[in-house]
């Protein structure tokens, strides 16, 4: 059975977890987070693209180094046990508050569109209780929804096709109508829709072409370059520039503009079909909290799932001011920030520590 | 000593059950012509005297058991109790000859022409040609009998001969009902696993083609036949099934889809994870294809093994028609295998939830005709689709002739005598007849099933959530089927690419010359060696 094999994942797995861990919520307001830089936010993708294919490098390289560890493993062998053990539990609480923003970030926006006047907690539950489902099936499992969802959602892309009969094409120029205060801040709060692909270094031992991972993981990232760029540049061509500030969801107005006889608004259809996105999004960072779980108690546990769903459940329940709820869930994104520069480091400890044994010799 | 101790256990069962079961008719056992009656009657008392201890003694020696050691005595005590069981003894110049038969079993004519006709006429010729049981136990001779095979004793050689007489009443071939087809082959599988297997002989001729008699059942002792063609089949599969089917433990099999669902991946799951067809061109396809087909007497359908879950939306005939009719055949079923589980769920959802996705004229229109009904959605659909299964397994367990009444009744007096009373909505009605019929578009019995079990799932979750739930319950549904394995290979292989050219026989079905290759679900053999 291929359930009982260590090395699981194929190179379209690879490629798909990568994309589709990467598109989630982020993905909705990203014209709005691009806002500052105006109307020259549609290439902005592309660039973001180069940087994440950049970042990649170190990441890959590290993996091939310890080829049979994740992250939490390189970690502890590189910079000894109990500093390993100390990263891991701060990537753990990482990995939940992370799940746990993604959800409610998302039912948050399910409760003021699609399912007004209604508490949260009944759809909480089963959302959990479904991440936790996918979770148990392992990381084959989690690869497998990933590319399902590719297919049930990618089409949504012809949706924007209203948008693009409605915009302006002469939007898109000039390309630099920014100041440099404007360029750092998109980049600071766009780069968030990227953040997803450090999963790479969780699954890598998984993978059955370590060597082809590299290429792989960019194809993915490409894909959702792709994704996002079709969005900005309709969302540049169809909105102003004052919408694109002050719109929180554009897609959602986006998807307002389509224009069927049989349907009204589709935007509906569209958000509670997301739930697909965040559903692989959710689980891998739930599936990455439990490998951490795992790797500090030194032993597999299917309980450790349970573990981290309940304690998601309690972040997202306690009775914490919104304010501060958004400000933690902020200062998580930009940990993923660190995370995503990490890998250089973590090489070149990595080298220094073979001269070292070079020298010994 | 252990398995001394489970035959005399098996042994002391075997003996209960026929004293409970088996009540004995005085008169059927004057067929016994040549046996006095006071002898048997002496039989009789012994043998329900000494019966418990004599079998274990039996048991403790049955190892030591030559045929030559086995009196015909002890065979009929153990066969007391079994009426139709004949015991005659025919006077040879070799000596006498005592048959041993179960008449229940063995059509009169069959048993007069290879038994009778020729002792009586010349034996010597005759005892030679059948089947000799040297180094057979006393259990084993007993199973033969309760198989339908005549035992011929030699008296004077305390020699045993079997002959295989077993020709019980089986009805002849017919067409399927199950998976009936306009054009193609028309003969089915029937009851009888002779008949079955020539069906499938006969159309691929080959000696690649093997298949394994196996016995299952602890008390039915059912034959049961692998069926596969040895250069093509994959071997882990064929040893994973082997072994699968050797692990069981189970008393009875009465059709295969028992068998079936005890072999199955995943038995919790609402979808089938074997395929069962009744038609040999479909079970011909699949062993072509590298499938694993079982057979089972007294079961009229065969099951294949393994199965993907697109392939429990094909039918034979789509390769039989032309292939853009099969293409649109099957993507209608495709598509209507996702309607039947939306459709009432989404009216449930938009009249509860989001009335604002439907456009403004038709909301209106379903505003208008459900003004009346004084429910809630949800309890409406749930109301009208109880109604509907009802209907259907009423129609299903009546008489034919009382079932068309159902129909009626049914279709006519409450569709719209529901309506008129405002229990239901007009458009509800509409939309329930549709989804019914696209379940039973399905050429798959056991998956339209699960559709209208899905469905439910899928009322339920629109009920609660509206748009959200059903969305919910996709991805639930989704997630179950991808982790669904069959014999261990993933259930939905074309969504998984194993191998792009599966794609060509899928929802679409190209020309019969694109589909040349094996599938990736069978994991055949050749496919194997261009991989590796």
């Amino acid at each position: 059975m291929d359930v009982t094999k260590k090395k699981v994942l194929n190179g379209y797995h690879v490629i798909f977890l990568v994309q589709n861990v990467m598109i989630g919520m982020s993905l909705l307001s990203l014209n709005n987070t691009l806002s500052a830089v105006g109307y020259s936010q549609w290439w902005f993708p592309i660039l973001f693209g180069i940087i994440a294919n950049i970042t990649l490098i170190p990441m890959v390289w590290i993996s091939l180094q310890y080829k049979d560890d994740d992250l939490f493993d390189i970690h502890e062998k590189l910079l000894g046990k109990w500093i390993g053990k100390f990263l891991n539990t701060f990537l753990i609480i990482y990995a939940v508050v992370l799940f746990a923003a993604v959800i409610q970030n998302y039912l948050d926006l399910i409760q003021i569109s699609v399912l007004p006047e209604r508490k949260i907690t009944g759809h909480l539950i089963l959302f959990i209780l479904l991440t936790v489902f996918i979770v148990k099936g392992g990381i084959k499992s989690l690869a497998r929804f990933c590319i399902m969802t590719f297919f049930l959602t990618g089409w949504l892309v012809y949706f924007l096709r209203w948008g693009i009969l409605d915009g302006e094409i002469s939007h898109l120029l000039p390309l630099f109508n920014f100041t440099s205060s404007e360029f750092w801040n998109a980049i600071n709060h766009g780069y968030n829709s990227m953040i997803g692909y450090e999963f790479l270094m969780i699954f890598f031992p998984y993978i059955i072409h370590p060597q082809k991972a590299f290429k792989h993981a960019s194809i993915g990232i490409w894909i959702t370059v792709f994704f996002y760029l079709s969005v900005t540049i309709v969302g540049a061509m169809y909105f102003s520039e004052w919408q694109l500030e002050n719109l929180f969801f554009p897609i959602l107005k986006l998807f307002q503009a389509v224009d069927l006889t049989f349907i009204e608004r589709i935007d509906t259809f569209g958000i509670t079909i997301w739930v697909f996105l965040i559903l692989t999004t959710a689980g891998a960072y739930l599936w990455m909290a439990k490998k951490g779980i795992d790797s500090v108690r030194k032993k597999n546990s299917t309980y450790h799932i349970y573990v981290v769903a309940i304690l998601t459940y309690i972040i997202i329940n306690l009775p914490l001011p919104q304010v501060m709820k958004e400000a933690l869930y902020e200062k998580n994104f930009y940990v993923s920030y660190g995370l995503i520069l990490w890998p250089t480091l973590l090489s070149v400890v990595h080298l220094v520590r073979r001269k070292k044994k070079e020298v010994v010799r | 000593m252990e398995s001394k101790k489970k035959i005399s256990n098996e042994a002391q069962a075997k003996n209960k059950t026929k004293d409970a079961k088996i009540k004995p008719k005085p008169e059927a056992q004057t067929k016994n012509k040549t046996i006095p009656a006071e002898k048997k009657l002496e039989q009789e008392t012994q043998s329900t005297t000494e019966k418990k201890p004599k079998s274990k003694n039996q048991s403790k020696t049955e190892s030591q058991n030559t045929p030559e050691s086995i009196s015909i005595e002890s065979i009929k005590c153990e066969l007391n109790g079994i009426d139709d069981a004949v015991f005659k003894d025919f006077q040879t110049k070799d000596g006498v000859i005592t048959i041993i038969y179960l008449s229940s079993l063995i059509d009169p004519l069959t048993l007069h022409k290879t038994i009778v006709l020729p002792l009586v006429t010349d034996d010597k010729q005759v005892l030679k040609s059948y089947e000799t049981v040297d180094g057979w136990n006393k259990q084993a001779i007993l199973l033969s009998i309760a198989n339908g095979d005549t035992i011929l004793y030699h008296q004077e050689q305390r020699q045993y001969l079997k002959a295989q007489t077993f020709s019980p009443p089986h009805r002849s071939i017919s067409s399927s009902e199950m998976e009936s087809t306009v054009i193609g082959p028309q003969d089915a599988f029937t009851e009888s696993l002779k008949t079955n297997l020539s069906l499938i002989k006969r159309r691929i001729q080959q000696p690649g083609l093997k298949s394994n008699d196996y016995v299952i059942g602890k008390e039915t002792n059912t034959k049961i036949s692998i069926i596969y063609i040895e250069h093509i089949v994959n071997n882990e599969n064929l040893q994973r099934i082997k072994k699968r089917i050797s692990d069981l433990d189970y008393a009875g099999f009465v059709d295969i889809s028992i068998l079936k669902q005890l072999v199955e991946d995943n038995p919790f799951s609402p979808f089938p994870q074997f395929g069962m067809t009744s038609r040999p061109d479909n079970a011909v396809n699949c062993l072509l294809d590298g499938r694993i087909v079982i057979a089972m007497e007294n079961s009229q359908s065969v099951m294949i093994c393994p199965y993907s879950f697109i392939e429990l939306f094909n039918s034979p005939e789509d390769f039989y028609n032309r292939w853009s009719t099969a293409s649109l055949l099957r993507i209608l079923r495709f598509t209507g295998f996702f309607i039947t589980i939306m459709l009432t769920p989404m009216y449930i959802s938009a009249l509860s939830y989001h009335p604002g996705i439907l456009p403004f004229e038709l909301l209106i229109n379903i505003q208008e005709s459900r003004s009346k009904v004084p429910f809630p959605p949800v309890i409406e659909v749930l109301f009208i689709e109880l109604v509907i299964e009802i209907l259907r397994e009423a129609g299903s367990r009546m008489p034919t002739k009382i079932g068309q009444t159902i129909g009626i009744v049914g279709g006519i007096v409450i569709g719209t005598a529901a309506v008129e009373a405002g229990l239901i909505s007009n458009t509800l009605v509409v939309l329930v007849a549709i989804s019914a019929l696209l379940s039973f578009l399905l050429p798959n019995f056991l998956m339209s099933n699960a559709s209208r079990f899905v469905r439910y799932i899928f009322i339920l979750a629109a009920g609660l959530f509206g748009m959200l739930g059903q969305m919910l319950a996709f991805a639930w549904l989704f997630n179950h089927l991808l982790n669904l394995t069959s014999l261990g290979t993933p259930f939905m292989t074309p969504v998984i690419p194993r191998k792009w050219s599966d794609m060509y026989n899928s929802v679409v079905r190209l020309p019969l010359a694109f589909i040349q290759e094996k599938t990736g679900m069978s994991r055949a053999k050749q496919m194997n060696k261009d991989s590796e």
